[in-house]
């Protein structure tokens, strides 16, 4: 519950990007635009994002993700020894070929439009932080609670880790894993600062653990590194998160989980209830899972039975890669179904994922998740008469 | 001096300079025209080594064959070489009109359409691609149809393809030592 509020609706993060923000961030990417006026029309964007949430009845806003490229390799511009490469650039690195060439024929997509921050120098950040600009300019803009997602420790040291580039720096992705604990650490801590509300880990690569394919070095969304069997990713994980959120109050922490965010070919993201990953997920000593749950990709909400009110729930209750908006009585719906394994004070309403998890792909008009996020406040203000 | 134009990693004097050449000059255009050179030579297995010029490409087949897949195979080989050709085609006619590439790919794919020929199974039938796909992606300072133009450029224009395309009738001699 936020604020005594039941069923607090809130966001993923990132907000479909404008045409104009998208040809601002390429002219940055080349360099001919410095980050500051960059910065400055990026303001605009997050001004626009933060008002159609408020309009459409966000009670915690975040900043749309408008500053960033992706919700993830954005920390290239923030830290030294990170750099972007695309994965045509990585392809002399990859030991399965095969089976990333059969990815991307599946996804019909070019290996120079998929991009990775990888550690090829000791990583380290500037006073600004990762996203303590994102995070001022956001408290600065709103009244409303606020919500800031970062990458978190697992799928930073995954897709950062990369043998050939980054073992000369850090011989083993162990080694790695440490810096990005203590970096995102000294993150959490500015971020309390600021006093901001909620700090959301972004994880997705853990469910390409379990989800995905066998393959040595895969992608889903941003996992390029390499792997090890399930059990030891998934242990790797939970360690991680524990240690990144260890010892913080004040705040509340989230992980958020999805299976892509990409495509709107439903057939080509990830699927599977979250059931083989709620043991690992429900060690992570956080607050709160963001979870997907708003299509039938998710399977079916009686995984939770057996973990009932162990941790909030942020209900994925609309799908952001399509055009028809759900209604408020089916989101309620299935509300109702997974409150029959959680109280109503442990439900949080969100999209599925982010309407623009990618800059240059976002999947969604601003209008029509404008009008998902009113969808998922007219639910919101239905239950909240039933269960007040 | 003036400075070098340099554009998609060309000298766009010099490449110019050089078409140019093989329209006005007859050496040149004798000297690109060819005859190219291919000497393949066996490494035992199914493996090959072709000698090109100063250059030497391996050539193998996968483990399904019981082949050690130490290198590429050539029927791989020849999509690459399409891809390639249809590369440098688009790098050319993009460089001619003063268009920066950024980025260029090509996926291409094929399907056998009688393997069985080649096994020895069946005593007819084409044992090659009857046809080949190959998808450009490209990102580059152009609207897209400029860029498509380039990309139909390139394919009219790609000696690799045209000779895959169009029937190519290949001499064989044969001779025992």
């Amino acid at each position: 519950m936020a604020n005594g509020t039941l069923f607090p609706v809130t966001v993923v993060g990132s907000w479909t990007r404008p045409q104009w923000l998208v040809q601002a961030l390429r002219r940055r990417q080349a360099g001919e635009i410095s980050l500051e006026e960059f910065s400055r029309i990026a303001d605009d964007a997050v001004l626009a994002a933060i008002k159609y949430q408020e309009d459409a009845g966000v009670d915690i806003v975040a900043d749309g993700e408008m500053r960033r490229d992706n919700f993830y390799s954005f920390v290239v511009e923030k830290l030294s020894g990170m750099r972007l490469m695309k994965l045509s650039e990585l392809l002399d690195y990859i030991k399965d070929r095969a089976g990333f060439e059969e990815i991307l024929r599946a996804l019909d997509v070019p290996a120079f439009a998929i991009k990775s921050p990888i550690a090829t120098e000791k990583i380290r950040g500037g006073e600004e932080g990762i996203a303590l600009d994102e995070a001022t300019f956001l408290k600065a803009h709103t009244g409303r609670q606020t919500k800031v997602p970062i990458p978190g420790p697992y799928l930073l040291t995954r897709s950062s880790w990369f043998e050939g580039l980054s073992d000369r720096a850090y011989p083993t992705r162990e080694d790695l894993a440490k810096d990005v604990v203590q970096l995102l650490r000294k993150e959490i801590e500015g971020l309390i600062r600021l006093g901001i509300d909620f700090i959301q880990l972004d994880e997705p690569s853990i469910s390409q653990v379990v989800y995905g394919d066998e393959a040595e070095q895969t992608f889903m969304c941003a996992a390029l590194g390499s792997r090890a069997d399930p059990t030891t990713e998934l242990e790797f994980a939970v360690r991680l998160v524990n240690e990144t959120v260890a010892g913080f109050s004040g705040v509340r922490f989230g992980v958020h989980v999805c299976r892509g965010n990409w495509s709107r070919k439903e057939d080509v993201l990830l699927s599977g209830n979250y059931g083989p990953l709620l043991p690992w997920l429900m060690r992570m000593n956080v607050h709160q899972l963001v979870l997907e749950m708003a299509t039938p990709r998710a399977g079916e909400v009686e995984v939770f039975k057996e973990y009932r009110n162990e941790k909030e729930l942020g209900l994925g209750v609309v799908n952001p890669r399509t055009d028809e908006i759900e209604r408020p009585e089916q989101i309620v719906a299935r509300v109702k179904e997974v409150l029959q394994h959680f109280d109503p004070s442990k439900i949080f309403l969100n999209p599925d994922c982010g309407f623009g998890t990618f800059a240059e792909r976002c999947v969604n008009t601003p209008e029509i998740a404008y009008r998902k996020l009113q969808a998922v406040s007219a639910a919101a203000a239905l239950l909240r008469r039933e269960y007040a | 001096m003036a400075e070098e134009k340099e554009l998609n990693g060309l000298r766009v004097d010099k490449i110019t300079a050089i078409l140019d050449s093989m329209r006005d000059d007859p050496a040149t255009l004798k000297a690109v025209t060819g005859p190219w050179k291919s000497r393949v030579v066996w490494q035992g297995g199914f493996k090959a080594k072709a000698y090109m010029r100063k250059h030497v490409v391996q050539m193998d087949e996968p483990e399904g064959l019981d082949a050690s897949d130490s290198a590429a195979s050539a029927h791989e080989q020849l999509l690459s070489a399409i891809g390639s050709c249809l590369t440098v085609g688009y790098v050319l006619n993009a460089t001619k009109r003063g268009i920066k590439i950024h980025d260029l790919e090509i996926a291409l794919e094929g399907n056998f359409d009688n393997i069985l020929k080649w096994a020895g199974h069946s005593p007819s039938g084409n044992p090659g691609y009857p046809s080949v796909k190959a998808k450009c992606f490209v990102r580059a300072d152009a609207d897209e149809k400029t860029l498509r133009e380039l990309w139909q450029a390139a394919i009219d224009g790609s000696p690799v393809t045209q000779t895959v395309a169009r029937p190519t009738q290949i001499v064989t001699e044969f001779e025992k030592i």
